[in-house]
């Protein structure tokens, strides 16, 4: 009966997105075109990425990684300030940088137990400084003259495989290959251990450092690509890139039917809880909603969401005592 | 109170119990830890609302549903625990619920410190500033503190459990002699203590409980020690030997002079193959504390554990784990299962390491291991993927048990496995405890239940303050767990 439950409940972010596809649908005629749900993709595209590693901290228990934004836009400033060596180093150097970072939060939060949100906010504010004061401020342009490596570098966001666009292959892909290693992996199965009790996941001989610690640098991993798509979409690095990704994150993550305080869910939900983002969204600009109000109504949608998680743990939860 | 019981989810905590308290007497509440006196006591406080029963105060029915309603009847309280807020001056703590106040919600500090020195003197305490923060003050001053801020309320009715536990000797008979005091006045006092010793010092009469259920009450010139321990154990202590000749292996474990400062001093001993060895001694003395220092939850000062002859790295528990060395932590609720998760992932949560290859987990046998330890242990649920958290108590602890037998383990530390479960869980949780024994693996029990601590042990160390302070071979343990009891608890 409980596991059925717990099924609709991955399912049922799909049922949502049924709905909004409905609606959409009685909006606009030009709602259910084949060019419009890629619209959507393309523009949950980078969301899902984010989200493919945030869920990872959500999972075990850390809630949130705030300082995701500062990730991305560091790992596209690092990449574009590394194009000389070539498009495959740079690409690789600024997917360390950012790993770097997660690395750090990942160590401290494991090993000292800070509290992970206030670290992370911590580290994204230093972040900011240090990318503002160690560019004077300014933005890092690639040089883009046809052939060199800025040139292909800002080609990644607009290349296509097959008939889809490569951002939407690889947000599919991360997605994908993270439902395999939440469900398929050692790592995994000890994630959810620990965002079930970290105290129980202790005495368990898990090794918990390490493995919050991967669960840091998977999420890094996932914005410093998020965060090379971002830099070439734009053509440029800066340190306010992808700024309002941890929220948009989170809220994907945790309407996907990941508990905010860790230990359920899976990357099936996530992905739904994208795509029904990305639906809202789309919806909203049909019907002419800036985006000021559109970030008003995600805003309420996590709100609510979160309160009927808290509801049904309390209401579940006579156990806890 | 009258027939009074109070139903915990899987366990009956207090069974029809009948109890009484005069005024001008102090009446002793005995019985083993899980006999239910404490929760008796929390019924009076008014910590429940669904007890069932009647309680009378001065001959009045009365509904002791709330705290409030509890301090309404004038019963007072002083807890095990300490219940002052450190951050918080002495004063305002003694007087927290009822801070005199001028107009305007102001707060009159002159009345404040007044009413506080007065509150302080009662309990001997009348040298200390009551602007003083609690944390600055000393643990058995604390202790006192809390024991005043009762008596502030004029309470006709005190309850004390354990009072004596963090005092010194000195300070314990200051509050002797402040309780003969308050008994004078014609306060009636209910007294909650293991030490036989202060029983027959300070009681007029003495309840005792044993299993949820009271078993007698009798005034103090018509018991001795010897038949209140008798009383307290009842004939559990025959019925737990289990006849075994424990086959002996070689020494699997070797700890030698292992340190943690403030914990645990200078500790060695040797446990072999197809051995149980039990370590008794009080809260406090340090059984936990050694558990988790041998297995590596918890930091070394020095010494060494050898597995196998090897040692073990200090403080890499698992590793300790891989190697076979394993804790089932006293406290299942918070540190030995994942409520959330569902019987099947708590069984296999220690085998993620060994069940891996290349990262990747594999679940072959994972249905047939859940199955084994449900059918082993006899967990009664629906089925292997009901949530851990709405079992019984019993349930969860067989749960637990199972999930270091799936391990497979070479040494296996239990720490209280059988605290506050049913005796039918009791008794499967020895049977498997035995029967893993029996093929070989190496057992250290720690245990504060006395018959299941002699029952099962082969030999038994006794552990004070830390320190390892005797040892008792199985006949010895027979002989004297009686009259060590009887001293008020082991190793006193």
């Amino acid at each position: 009966m409980r596991s059925l439950l717990s099924r609709i409940g991955t399912l049922g972010i799909y049922g949502v997105a049924l709905l909004l596809l409905a609606v959409g649908r009685l909006v606009s005629i030009d709602f259910l075109t084949v060019s419009n749900m890629l619209t959507v993709l393309n523009g949950v595209a980078l969301l899902g990425i984010v989200a493919s590693g945030m869920a990872f901290v959500t999972y075990s228990g850390h809630m949130a990684d705030l300082s995701l934004p500062a990730i991305m836009a560091f790992s596209g400033i690092i990449t574009v300030a590394s194009l000389p060596l070539g498009l495959g180093l740079a690409l690789l150097c600024g997917i360390a940088a950012g790993m770097s970072v997660g690395g750090l939060n990942g160590f401290v939060v494991g090993r000292f137990r800070a509290n992970p949100i206030l670290w992370t906010l911590a580290v994204a504010f230093f972040m900011e400084g240090f990318m503002r004061f160690t560019w004077s401020n300014n933005q890092v342009y690639p040089d883009i003259t046809p052939g060199s490596a800025g040139h292909a570098f800002i080609g990644i966001f607009r290349s296509d495989i097959g008939p889809l666009p490569l951002i939407i292959v690889v947000m599919l892909l991360m997605l994908g290959i993270g439902q395999l290693i939440m469900t398929q992996t050692r790592f995994g199965r000890e994630s959810r251990y620990i965002g079930s009790s970290r105290a129980a996941a202790e005495t368990s001989g898990i090794h918990v450092p390490r493995v919050v610690m991967m669960n840091f640098l998977v999420a890094a991993f996932a914005a410093s690509v998020a965060g090379i798509f971002i830099t070439s979409m734009n053509k440029l690095g800066v340190f306010y890139l992808g700024q309002g990704y941890e929220f948009q994150a989170v809220t994907a993550v945790v309407i996907g039917g990941v508990m905010l305080s860790g230990g359920r869910g899976n990357m099936l939900g996530v992905l739904g809880g994208v795509l029904v983002i990305g639906l809202l969204t789309n919806i909203m600009t049909f019907m002419a909603i800036t985006s000021f109000r559109q970030n008003i109504v995600t805003g309420i949608v996590f709100i609510v969401v979160v309160g009927l998680q808290q509801y049904r743990l309390r209401v579940g939860g006579r156990s806890d005592q | 109170m009258e027939r009074v019981s109070k139903q915990y989810p899987g366990t009956l905590a207090v069974d029809r119990v009948d109890f009484d308290v005069r005024s001008g007497e102090v009446h002793a509440l005995m019985g083993e830890n899980g006999a239910g006196k404490s929760t008796l006591m929390k019924m009076l406080a008014g910590s429940f609302d669904d007890y069932s029963g009647q309680i009378y105060v001065n001959g009045q029915p009365v509904e002791l549903r709330s705290p409030a309603q509890s301090c309404d009847r004038s019963i007072g309280m002083v807890y095990q625990e300490l219940s002052l807020a450190q951050p918080i001056s002495i004063a305002e703590n003694l007087l927290v619920g009822r801070l005199p106040t001028r107009g305007g919600g102001f707060i009159d500090r002159k009345a404040l410190r007044r009413e506080a020195r007065r509150c302080l003197e009662q309990v001997g305490l009348a040298y200390l500033d009551p602007d003083t923060r609690v944390e600055s003050i000393s643990q058995h001053e604390a202790q006192l503190v809390e024991i005043a801020k009762v008596l502030g309320r004029n309470p006709s009715i005190v309850v004390m459990d354990e009072p004596t536990s963090a005092l010194s000797r000195e300070e314990v008979k200051r509050l002797f002699d402040m309780v003969r005091a308050l008994r004078e006045r014609g306060l009636a006092i209910i007294y909650i203590s293991h030490h036989l010793s202060e029983i027959f010092e300070l009681a007029d009469r003495v309840t005792v409980m044993r299993d949820g259920k009271w078993v007698d009450t009798r005034s103090i010139g018509e018991v001795t020690p010897r038949s209140l321990v008798q009383m307290m154990v009842g004939e559990t202590i025959e019925a737990f030997y289990h006849q075994r000749e424990p086959k002996l292996g070689e020494v699997l474990l070797k700890v030698d002079r292992l340190t943690r400062h403030g914990f645990v001093h200078d500790i060695s001993f040797e446990l072999r193959a197809g051995e149980i060895l039990g370590v008794a001694g009080l809260a406090g003395s340090g059984r936990s504390e050694l558990a988790r220092v041998l297995c590596g939850l918890d930091p070394t000062h020095a010494g060494d554990v050898l597995l196998d002859g090897t040692p073990l790295p200090p403080n890499d528990y698992p590793r300790a784990v891989a190697n076979g060395l394993v804790y089932l932590s006293e406290d299942r609720k918070k540190e030995g299962l994942f409520l959330r998760l569902p019987i099947s992932r708590n069984i296999l949560s220690a085998l993620t390491a060994r069940h891996a290859r290349l990262g990747l987990y594999r679940s072959g046998r994972d249905a047939t291991i859940v199955a084994e330890q449900m059918k082993q242990l006899q967990v009664v649920a629906t089925s292997s993927e009901t949530e851990v958290g709405t079992l019984s108590g019993g349930n969860q602890q067989k749960v637990l048990l199972g999930k270091w037998l799936a391990q497979k383990p070479r040494v296996l530390i239990l720490d209280e496995p059988s605290r506050g479960v049913d005796v039918g869980a009791k008794r499967l949780i020895h049977e498997a405890v035995i029967a893993l024994a029996d093929r070989g693996t190496a057992v250290l029990l720690l245990s504060s239940d006395l018959p299941e601590l002699v029952g099962l042990s082969d030999r038994a160390l006794i552990l004070r303050n830390g320190h390892l302070i005797g040892e008792l071979n199985k006949e010895q343990m027979r002989e004297e767990s009686v009259l060590l009891a009887a001293n008020g608890e082991m190793g006193q």
